[in-house]
Order: structure tokens, then sequence, then C-alpha cells
């Protein structure tokens, strides 16, 4: 077990040595030198290429580079170009901002996705499973920003009710139960929009899993022991099939925050994904390659719970 | 069975607890559910989030904002677009004139008796105007010259050398007269002033310096000066108390070469900054120029915080270079402490700037509790938001005036920008020299098309260079017809005649090219509708639409072009110098039109001397009738913008007895609505007026 | 088909002998979702191939960049104002099926156009990622269990570094391929050490096999938040639409990668195979002759899943302000400047929102039958 953990561990911090050198030559996309990048950009002026050349020591050779950005990462040192703020900080700012969607868009995939999946499984070819299947690749297919849309002018044109943002501002004085409330209506449409690819995308999994496991011997020998109908699937088939869906944690993951970048712009939610777009617009390099790294430690970190739950629960995977 | 029931208890009781919260939301009818705090907050949008909260420092519209919320200026505007006092009082506007005698003539002293025999003997007109005639002892001057390369290829360079004055006449006036030493010269002659600045430069400059210097020495000089009395009731936001220390040093920080402000080419005029007073400012200027005035609407520093004493301190807790800290590293950009009515408080970057009522305000405390501005870069989540009542203010789209026009749950104010959009045409090509030519360009032009299908009818003819709703802008001036048949007879007057669907003049075609900058949809469309209307006379226009950057580099900073479609935007000061007078048709200079008229010339100058309103307007109106006269533009229409409040917002008055009353908001006679801002509140249902 | 033989060795005895694309076409003809997918599909093709034809050109047909000012923010079916509009700026139709935009260009002749650019995006993305992930995935499945030497290893983590070191001024279109082929010529040396007979020990010792190494790459890959990556790649380079098809394509190669290898490891283990090699086939052979043409139905299945998700991904890109620059228009931005006009005009968001929805569920139903028809258990009965 011991011995599993670290390995898993050694080759996640492999995989993201990797990802700190790719986040970081992305930026060295840009055509010509660096330094240089974009001269007909009025936004980038001379004093905005000397900073530019300070935060990268563009004087240096590139291991140098970037061995001293992710230093000053590290350190606090790192200072975002736009405000001069310590990246460490504004992410973690963002972040907690995020960290309630991120929530609340997980427990909501996880929720309702196994109601809508088992069904479907156990009357394959039904009209539920051919409801549900349709209404899975409708959503996965729908653009999400005109759903988002959508939803909002359908809410807010309806009702006249805030939708956007993360509280209704006014708010602080009132009675928790309102506040409170508040910040959870605030949460619907955006945790929704943000869930509903992934709830698509797992009910649809759990269906093929579940048809897998049905078919196998075992339920067909509960069955001939005559056990309840119910506890044939819900207990011994649905235990079965669920083992895979541990990995399908950190799996979802990445979906999420990337949805974030659009998501959180049409909410104005003032989270990580907008951090990061408004950080591309302003070219916030420090920001922008630092966002990249700690999405990708948040996955490491989902799929690396992941790994080791697997085990956890399933002791035949011993490595 | 547990795990089946689970299964459907649990998603259904996470979509309870989602969905039951929105009975508890705030509405846009019933904004005051569970709190009713939001009738005493403002809450604006904004697109992009501010840069830095520096008065001296801030170059974009969001930092602007919040700035005017947390400073005052000495002065602003009132509801007729004339200045008022602020943090001054009162001011008071003199000059002092200084004139060198002629090295071979009578000598100052003599000059000196002379004027105050006339003066104290009235025999001339403008003795009451003089206040004292002295001698000015001999000064030296400390200049700095830039000199273009001579040669491309070589660096532009700077020269410094000092002026030697010799003892000079001063005579103090009651009011600014620029046309004063015009009258002295009837009393003193002409030979009384030295007419050669050769003298008072040093030896040894080269060729090239001494003739850029010459230009430099002030044989005469006007120094207007300003009096400023001050308010002695005020204090910053931290209880310390203003006084003209901070007037100087605002003025002092601007200055300050390390600072980079953006705000140095208003205040370079200004030759001194003095404080006689506790409460009183001197300004001295180096020359005559009126507009300098409106500057002072400028917001003051607090100099305690940000002297050098406190940067030093600043710089050393935070372990950074003394010699590299200036006031741009200072916290004090993201944290400003300022007199204004409102107090800051927090600033969450891309979410929201806070700021909280300053009770102690000098003009009474506003009736808002919190001023705060939420960053919502995209417009049409702004849209929503204003719907939905969590944002109090709205600036509508041309293409949504209509709807929103009638909505009862708005209240709506509209008025025109500041500025104007033309065509301009280069003057010192063939076929513009001709103003005929231009004339008929112009009446062929249907404006009102472009103000329908360009702008939703959202926008208003102008017939000249100054804000329209202003003064010194001429109403009396026609506009001209729109008549593609006059502008045909016009085109023939000036030699263009028809042949075979062309125009031709010793046989060249007319044709030429009009340019204008690539994303900016407006004036993409209007370049098609000119286009069109050019061809149905005749004249064959070709359109080209270059990035912003290359537009200024290759065709107007190089001035090689033949029509361009642009705008200007402009300041309330009627100083029109840079934009026409003929000085300024070089490279690089924004006449780049090339309009030169020497009636022009001189009533720019004048107008920009004249420190007397009425004689001012007098200027700028025939200054408007020989421009527009001269057609070097098309002036093509004035925006107008809408704005859209929250009906339930009021402005709340004490009436008589103490009695507070509600009355709707009316804007100024120039459009202005928040011009009551601070007394404006929210109730908590739409009310209802008498009337 | 050259493997009749394949059919007789799977689960179920067929009543008749069918090759596997008989199989498969039989299976998605009774999907009815699958087969509504593949109508929309055709038409959606033919649609961009009138696109294509329709709007290309100096002087095209359908125009989609003609400004009618007069015409502005038209709804759908509305008749063209013939007073103020130019009879040669006339819609071809005679009306505007779909309305028009703020500038009274014609939405119908601009999704044409869209519809042009969908399917290129789409195929071209998809094209560069299967490249990309049959080539990974064939090597990781082939080559899976074959161990790396310590000296190869080496070989493959110096030579790059030292090229870093060493051009680290290089502008990246050169650098990149540069890196790619240190990679591969240290890895090259290292086997050409290890296979010396004095370096013979290093043999003893492998560090890592290729599908260690394989893993480790599609960790990285699926660490990222692929949205974000390609945001980040497309505002640092200039806007193009080839570098929106090329950013998409490279982060794309997860997919395919994994299909192929999952599909070679299964091929590798079926008799035929090991009949292959025991008669003595070269490993080219076995590959070009029976694992490719064997693996192309999971290449399909990929390609159904890729292409949707390259057109969502540009749409988005669009909706931000990266995709495809004006004055082309594609899905993604004719959507993304009708956005402002949402209360005004809300079909300018909604006839390119849901062509993007019907196109790529169609593909994705589409997908999903052909899944079902390779992997027959998960068929609805």
């Amino acid at each position: 077990m011991t011995a599993y953990i670290i390995r898993t561990a050694f080759f996640k911090i492999i995989t993201l040595v990797i990802i700190s050198i790719i986040s970081f030559l992305i930026i060295h996309l840009a055509p010509g030198q660096p330094s240089q990048i974009d001269p007909l950009n009025p936004r980038f002026r001379k004093e905005d290429i000397a900073r530019y050349r300070a935060a990268f020591d563009l004087d240096k050779p590139l291991w140098k580079q970037y061995y001293l950005f992710y230093k000053k990462l590290g350190s606090g040192e790192l200072k975002s170009f736009k405000d001069n703020q310590p990246v460490l900080g504004k992410i973690w700012r963002r972040f907690m901002n995020s960290l309630p969607l991120f929530v609340v868009g997980t427990i909501l995939t996880w929720c309702l996705s196994f109601p809508m999946g088992i069904p479907a499984a156990l009357n394959r070819g039904g009209i539920y499973d051919r409801t549900t299947t349709f209404l899975s690749y409708f959503f996965i297919s729908f653009p999400g920003f005109v759903l988002a849309y959508l939803l909002i002018l359908g809410v807010a044109g309806m009702f006249e009710v805030p939708v956007l943002g993360m509280r209704t501002f006014g708010q602080e004085t009132a009675p928790t139960l309102y506040w409170l409330n508040d910040r959870v209506w605030h949460l619907v449409l955006p945790s929704l929009l943000g869930a509903i690819g992934g709830i698509a995308f797992l009910s649809r999994y759990v269906r093929v899993q579940m048809i897998e496991v049905i078919d196998s011997d075992f339920v067909r020998t509960a069955h001939s022991k005559g056990l309840d109908e119910n506890t044939v699937y819900y207990v011994h088939a649905l235990r079965n099939a669920a083992l895979p869906f541990v990995t399908m944690f950190g799996l979802l993951i990445p979906a999420l925050i990337g949805g974030s970048v659009i998501i959180e712009n049409i909410f104005a939610w003032p989270g990580m994904g907008r951090m990061a777009f408004e950080a591309i617009l302003a070219r916030d390099y420090p920001i922008v390659i630092s966002l990249n790294f700690f999405a990708a430690i948040l996955v490491l970190i989902g799929t690396f719970i992941s790994d080791i739950l697997l085990v956890i629960v399933d002791p035949r995977i011993r490595l | 069975m547990t795990i089946k029931r689970l299964l459907v208890f649990l998603p259904l009781l996470v979509t309870v607890i989602l969905l039951q919260s929105y009975f508890w939301v705030p509405t846009f009818s019933d904004q005051v559910k569970g709190s009713d705090r939001r009738l005493s907050q403002y809450i604006s949008g904004s697109i992009g989030d501010a840069q830095i909260l520096n008065p001296i420092l801030h170059a974009d519209t969001t930092s602007g904002a919040i700035v005017e919320q947390v400073f005052d200026g000495l002065i602003d505007r009132d509801k007729n677009l004339r200045f008022r006092g602020r943090l001054a009082t009162s001011w008071r506007i003199y000059e002092e004139t200084f004139f060198a005698p002629r090295p071979d003539g009578p000598t100052a002293e003599a000059l000196r008796d002379l004027i105050r025999a006339a003066v104290s003997a009235k025999s001339v007109p403008w003795a009451n105007e003089v206040t004292g005639v002295e001698i000015a002892a001999a000064a030296s001057e400390k200049v700095s010259i830039f000199l273009p390369p001579a040669k491309k290829g070589q660096k532009p360079r700077r020269e410094a050398f000092t002026l030697a004055y010799p003892a000079r006449v001063k005579v103090t006036l009651k009011s600014v007269d620029q046309d004063f030493f015009k009258k002295l010269i009837i009393l003193l002659g002409q030979d009384a002033f030295a007419d050669d600045p050769a003298p008072y430069l040093p030896e040894g400059l080269d060729e090239r310096v001494k003739k850029a210097a010459l230009g430099r020495v002030n044989l005469t000089e006007h120094n207007p000066v300003i009096i400023f009395k001050l308010r002695q009731d005020v204090r910053f936001h931290d209880g310390h108390e203003f006084d003209s220390g901070d007037v100087r040093f605002t003025y002092e920080s601007i200055m300050n070469p390390r600072n980079l402000s953006p705000r140095v080419p208003d205040f370079e005029p200004i030759k001194t900054v003095e404080t006689p007073a506790r409460f009183t400012v001197k300004v001295t200027y180096k020359r005559l120029y009126s507009p300098a005035f409106g500057t002072w609407g400028m917001q003051i520093l607090p100099e305690h915080l940000l002297n050098k004493k406190a940067l030093e301190a600043e710089a050393r807790s935070l372990g950074r270079d003394l010699k590299k800290f200036t006031m741009r590293d200072s916290g004090f950009n993201r944290s400003p402490l300022g007199t204004g009515a409102f107090k800051f408080k927090e600033w969450q970057s891309d979410e929201l700037i806070r700021l909280v009522r300053n009770d102690d305000y000098w003009e009474g405390p506003a009736k808002y509790n919190e001023y705060i501005m939420r960053i919502i870069p995209d417009p049409l989540t702004q849209e929503m938001a204003f719907y939905a009542g969590t944002v109090d203010s709205y600036g509508a789209g041309t293409h949504q005036v209509e709807r929103l026009r009638n909505d009862p749950r708005f209240q709506v104010f509209s008025g025109l920008s500041f500025g104007f959009t033309y065509i301009g045409y280069n003057l010192r090509r063939e076929p513009f020299k001709d103003v005929r030519v231009r004339r008929a360009l112009s009446m062929a032009v249907d404006t009102r098309k472009i103000h329908k299908f360009v702008l939703y009818g959202e926008a208003e003819n102008i017939t000249g260079p100054f804000v329209k709703q202003s003064e010194h802008y001429n109403k009396l001036v026609k506009p001209l017809p729109h008549d593609p048949k006059g502008a045909e007879r016009l085109l023939h007057e000036a030699g263009w005649k028809k042949a075979g669907g062309k125009l031709v003049k010793d046989g060249k075609q007319l044709a030429f090219k009009l340019v204008t900058n690539n994303g900016n949809e407006s004036r993409k469309a209007i370049s098609q509708v000119v286009q069109d209307a050019w061809k149905r006379i005749g004249v064959k226009v070709s359109l080209d639409r270059v990035e912003w950057a290359v537009f200024l580099q290759k065709y107007i900073n190089a001035l090689n072009f033949d029509a361009v479609i642009l705008g200007w935007r402009l300041g309330l000061e009627p100083d029109l110098y840079q934009i026409w007078h003929s000085s300024q048709t070089n490279p690089h200079q924004l006449n780049f039109v090339g309009y030169k008229n020497s009636k022009a010339d001189d009533l720019i100058i004048k107008i920009r001397q004249e420190y007397d309103l009425k004689k001012q307007v007098g200027f700028a109106h025939r200054l408007h009738e020989i421009i527009y006269r001269d057609q070097p533009y098309t002036f093509l229409y004035v925006g107008k913008w809408t704005a859209l409040l929250d009906k339930k917002i009021v402005v709340a008055e004490k009436g008589a007895g103490g009695k507070s009353s509600y009355r709707k908001i009316h804007p100024t006679p120039t459009g202005n609505y928040t011009y009551d801002f601070r007394k404006w509140l929210k109730l908590p249902v739409n009310p209802r007026f008498e009337g | 088909m050259t493997i009749g033989t394949d059919a007789l060795q799977g689960d179920e005895f067929a009543e008749e002998i069918l090759t596997p694309w008989q199989r498969i076409g039989r299976s998605l003809l009774q999907d009815r979702f699958a087969m509504w997918g593949a109508v929309v599909l055709v038409f959606f093709f033919a649609l961009a191939i009138v696109g294509w034809w329709g709007t290309s050109g100096d002087d095209p047909y359908f125009s989609p960049s003609t400004i009618r000012l007069p015409d502005r923010l038209k709804p759908p079916m509305a008749k063209p104002n013939l007073e103020d509009v130019a009879p040669g700026k006339l819609p071809p139709l005679g009306i505007y099926p779909f309305g028009t935009d703020e500038l009274g260009r014609d939405v119908f002749a601009r999704m044409l156009e869209g519809s042009k650019f969908a399917m290129a995006v789409g195929f071209v993305a998809v094209g560069i990622s299967m490249i990309l992930g049959v080539f990974l995935g064939g090597i990781a499945g082939f080559h899976g269990n074959k161990h790396i030497g310590p000296a190869s290893l080496l070989g493959a983590i110096l030579f790059p570094v030292a090229g870093g070191f060493l051009f680290s001024e290089i502008s990246w279109w050169i650098l990149f391929p540069l890196e790619g082929a240190l990679l591969f010529i240290g890895v090259v040396l290292g086997m050409w050490v290890e296979s010396l007979p004095a370096f013979g020990f290093l043999k003893q010792h492998p560090i890592v096999n290729v599908d260690t190494i394989f893993i480790v790459l599609v960790d990285v890959q699926l660490s990222f938040p692929t949205f974000f990556l390609i945001l980040t790649a497309i505002a640092v380079l200039p806007p193009s639409i080839w570098n929106i098809m090329v950013v998409i394509g490279i982060t794309g190669w997860v997919g395919p990668a994994r299909f192929v290898r999952a599909e070679i490891l299964s091929l590798r283990e079926r008799p035929f195979i090991e009949a292959a090699r025991a008669i003595g086939a070269k490993d080219m052979r076995l590959i070009i002759i029976h694992l490719v043409p064997n693996s192309l139905a999971a290449v399909l299945v990929s390609v159904t899943i890729g292409v949707p998700l390259a057109i969502l991904s540009e749409a988005g890109l669009s909706f931000l302000g990266f995709g495809v620059p004006p004055p082309d228009a594609s899905w993604g931005n004719i959507l993304s400047d009708g956005r402002k006009f949402l209360f005004d005009a809300p079909w300018l968001m909604f006839i390119p929102g849901f062509a993007i929805l019907i196109v790529v569920l169609a593909f994705n139903l589409f997908g999903e039958g052909l899944r079902d028809a390779l992997n027959p258990r998960t068929r609805p009965e």
C-alpha cells in the first residue's frame, strides 16, 4: 500500500515537472523574441517590455529563466504585471471564490448522474433509456454559453431576480438566512451549467458500467438465488459497477476548471476562470503561467486522491 | 433498498435546497428583501478595472470616477458649465506685466516714473487698471530647449542654458489685459521697448541652438496671477487639516519628473505656486493662457501622506530602494485618501471598489452610505445586472434607446457628447485646395442618413469645432443644406466637367481615397454611406481601413492621406490651438489637415489669451463661423448618450422646516444628470410625483 | 477485407458470416439516433460544400460581407428595404432567411461561410489529433512492454536539455522541431550504446518501459484544463485560423491515442497476429497489413468524438474573442458578435447557437451508434 502511494506520488511529481515546463514554455510560443511580443500592440510599451524582461530574467539562458520563475513564484516574489500584487495571494483569493462553484458542481454531478444512469441501464432500450441518452448528448452538444444565456434570459427575464455575481449587494447586513440563501441562489445557475457536461457524461458512464455488471455471471447467480431484484441491482451490482467511478472524480476536475473560464465570465463570478481570461487579455503572463500550473496541480491532487481511493475500495488492485 | 431510496432522496434534497433559495433573494421591484441596506448604496458598473487611484497619475475612466468621489478640486463647473468654488471659496485673477527697456533708450527707472506720472495724472484711459509700477531687478532664467534631429538618423537633443535679463519695468494690473502693451506703446512710443533678444543670450551657442533660443526670450511678458482663498474647515479623511501646502504639493508632484504624471502639459504654463498664507494660494503663470484656469479642478493630494518623508518611511518599511521609490510605487494608489464626499474602503481587483460616506464632508454628508463600483467586463452582463437591480445605472447603446426609452421601470436621460465626428480633407492636395470642392463634397453627404442608419437617430448635426452645448458654440451658424444638385454646380464652377460619368479637370479625374481606422464599426459604415453619396455626383472614392497604430503612423502623422474619417473628443476649454492653428500643421501635429487661415490664427491666439468670458465667447463665435465657411472638415455629427437609472432613485432635499422631501432627478441645462449625486437616495418603491 | 476469419472468433455465433464492417453497418442501420445523426451530417457536409462554393471568391453568390445599413437587425424571413438598398446589394434569395446583423449583413450567407469554417476547423484539427494520436498510441500499443535502458533515457533527457541551453534565443517554430529531433537522436544514440557489447550490462537494468512513458504523457495532457491551455496558446500566438486548428489539434491527441492503443493491445493477442508472427512476419508488415486496418474503426470513433469537440472549442474561443479573426464569419464569432444584441436581435445568437448544437449533436449521436456497433454489449436491444 505504502509502496503504491509512493510510486503514484512519484509519477505525479514527474508529471508536475513536465507540466511546469510546458506552462512556462507556452509564452515562448510568441513569434520572434519573447521580449518584443507584438511590437504593434500599443498596449506593450517600453516599460512593459522592461517589466517583462525583469519578470522572466530574459537575459539568462532558458533553463535558468525557468528555475528563477518558479523560485519567485514559490517565494511569493512574483508580482502581477497589472497591479503589482503578489501572484500567489491573488490566485488564492480567486481560488477561494471558485471553490463553492467547484464543490456544488461536483455535488450536483454525483447526485444526479446515478439516478439518471442506473434506471437507463435497467431498462436498456426502453423509453427512459432512449430519452436520457438523447438528453445526455443534447446537453453535451449544447454550447455552454448559449445555454447560459438562455437560462439567464429565462430566469432573470421572468423573475427580475439577480443571477450574476457571487451575491446581491446590500445583503451583507441581512439576517443569516437571507444572506446565506442569497449566496446559494447565486450558485445555482453557474454550478448547474458547470456540472451539466459532467452529469451527461457520468450518467452515460454509469449506464455502461451497470450494463457490464448486470450481464456478468455473479449477477445472474444472485438472480437465480432468488434475491429480490432491488437488492441485486442496487446493492450487489451497483457496488461492483461503482468502482471505476472513483477514478472519474479526478478526471472531471479539469473540465470543471476549464469550463469555468466561460461560465465565470458570463456570470461575472470573480473566480479563477475569470482571472485567467482577464490576465490573458491584459497579457499578464505571470498570472497566466501560474494559473495553468495551479490548475494542473489541482487536477493532480484530484487524480491522486482517486488513485488512492481506488486501491482502498478495490482490494484486487495491488501494484 | 436504502441505497435506492438514497439515490432518489439525495438529489431531491440537493435540488430543493438550491431552488428554495430563490425565495430569499431580493428582486428588482423588491430590493429591500432581507435588508434595506441596498437603499443607501449606489452601485455602478464599469467595463474595466481601475489602474491607479491617484488624481495626478491616473489615465483611465474607472480610476477617474473613483478619484472624483474621494478627492476634491479647488473648483469645478456648475449647472451652466461656469466655474464654481469647491476647496477654494473665491479667487481673484490679475496680471503682472514686464518689459525690458531698449539698451540705448531711456532707463527702466525713467520709464517707471513716466508711467507712474501718467497713472497718477489719469492722463491715460487705463489708469484705473494699474495697481503698481515697479522695477524688477535683473534676473536670470534657466531654459532648456528641445531640438529635433537635424538629419535623419540623428537623435533629438536637449540644450540647457541661462538667459540673463536686465532690470525691467513691472506693471501690475487689476485684471488681465492681453492688449496692454499696445496701449503702453501709445504712451511710451515703440522706441522705449527692447526689440533685439540677442544680448540676453549667453555667449558661445551654436547657430542652430541660437536660432531656437531667440524665440524663448521674453522682451515683454504677461504673468497672469490667480489668488485662491481656500476653505478653512476642510479635513482629509484621516482628520488632518487641508491647507495651501497641499495645493502646492499637488502641483509640485505633478511637475516632478520622477512621477511621470500625465497632467504635466496642463500645468506647464505655471511659473510658481506660492502659499503666502495658510489658506491662500498664489499661482503665477509664465504667459497668457486662460484655459489653464480650468486645470484647478485637479483633485488635491494630502501632502502629509506623500511627501518625501512619508515616501521614504514607506520605502524603508517595504525594504525597497529609497532612490527608486516614487509616488507611483506608494500603497496610496491602492488605498487613496482625500477630502472628498466618500472615503475609500476596499478594492478587490477585477471585482469591486467600495467607498463609504465621509460624514464630516465640508458640504454636508452625502445621502448614500456607500458608493460601489463593480467591474463587469461584459456589456451584456451589465445590462442584465441593471435589469435585476444590482447595478443602478446603465449606459444604453444607440440601438437600444428606442426599446428602453419608454420602459416604466427606468428613468431615462440623454444628452450630447463632448466632441464630434468628421471627414477631414488634406488641404495641401488637389482637389481639396479649392474651398468650392470641399463645400460640394459636404453638400453631397446626407448627414441625416448617417444619423438614421448608422446611429439609430441618436445623433445631431454640428457645425463647428466647439462643444455643442457650451457657450462658445455659435448656434447661429447654419449647416450647409443637403443638395447634390448644388454640389454638382459648385464642382462645375470649380472647373470639374462631367465626361462619361466622370468628373474631369485638366485631364485628371476627381478621385481620391478615404481612410479610416479598423475596428470602429460606425466609421466603417459611414465610409460606405459617404462613398455612395459621392458616387452619385460623379466623385470616385476608394475606401481603406487600417489598424489604429498603422493609421496614425503611416497616414496621419506622415500627412499622407486624401481624406479621413475621424472624431475629436473635446474638453470644455475653448482652446483650438493644437487642432486649428497654422503653426501646428507639421508631421506628428494635430492640425494634420493643414488648415491655415490668418484670421482664424489671430482669433485662436486671442481666445486662449482672453480671461474675460464674454469677450472670449465673442471671439469663439467668429472663429466658429470662419472655420465652417472654409469647410476643412465635413462636420458629420455629435453623438448622443443615453443613461438609464432605476426609477426608485430620487433627489432628497431638506425642505422648509427641516423636513426632507423628495423630488425627481432633473438634468442640468447641459444634460448632466449626476449633478446632484450627493443628494441622491433610493426609495423602496417607485415614487409618484405631483404634476 | 482481408480478415474474414475474424467474425468467427467473436463471442456470438453469427448466423451468416459477416465482415466486421458489415456488422457495424447493420448495427448502425438499426440505430435510429445514429441514422438521424448521419442524415444531419450529410446535410451539413452538403451545406458546407455549398458554403464553400457560394461564399468564396471576389464576387460570391451569397455575399457574407456586404453591408446594407438600411437593413440592419432585420428579423429572419424579412424582406429587404428596396428603396434604400442598392440593387446590386440585394440578397440573392430575395429575403433574409436568417435575418441580418447590426451592419445589415445577411446572416444566412454568414452561416454558410461559417459552415465551411466549422468543417475546416473540425476536420483539420482532428486530422492533427489523429496523426499524433495514432502515432503515439500505436507505439504504446505495439512496443508498450519494451524497456528503455538507462543510456537511452539519459540521451532522451540530456539532448533536449542541452538544446534548451544552447538555443534558448531561437524562436519556437525552429526550436520545437529541433528539440524533437534532439530527443530522437538522444534515444537512438542511447540504444546504440546499449547494443555495444562493452555496455551490455546496461541492458540488465531497464528503468522504465514505453507504456509508462505513454501514461505519463497522457497524465500531463489530462492534467491541463484543456480549454485553459488552448486559450493561453491562442492568445499568445498571432490571430489566425491555422493557429486555432493546430492548437486544438495538438491538445486533442489523448482520446485517439488511447483508443488506438487499446485496440492494438487487444489485436495483438488475437490468434491471427500470433499466426502471422509465427510465419515470421516483420513488425512493419504486421502494423501495415493487420493492425492499421483493424484499428481504423477505433480511429473513426475518435473522429466522431473529436470533430464536435473541436467545433465547440472554436465556438468557445470565438465567444471570448479569440476565434476565427474577422472579417471571416465562423459560427462562433457570429454568435459572439450577436451577443450584444441579445435583447434586440436574439436570432443573432440563437441561429448559430442552434446550428452548433445540431451539428455537434449529430456527430455525437452518430459516434454513439458507431461505438455501440463496435461494442455490441452496451447496445440497446
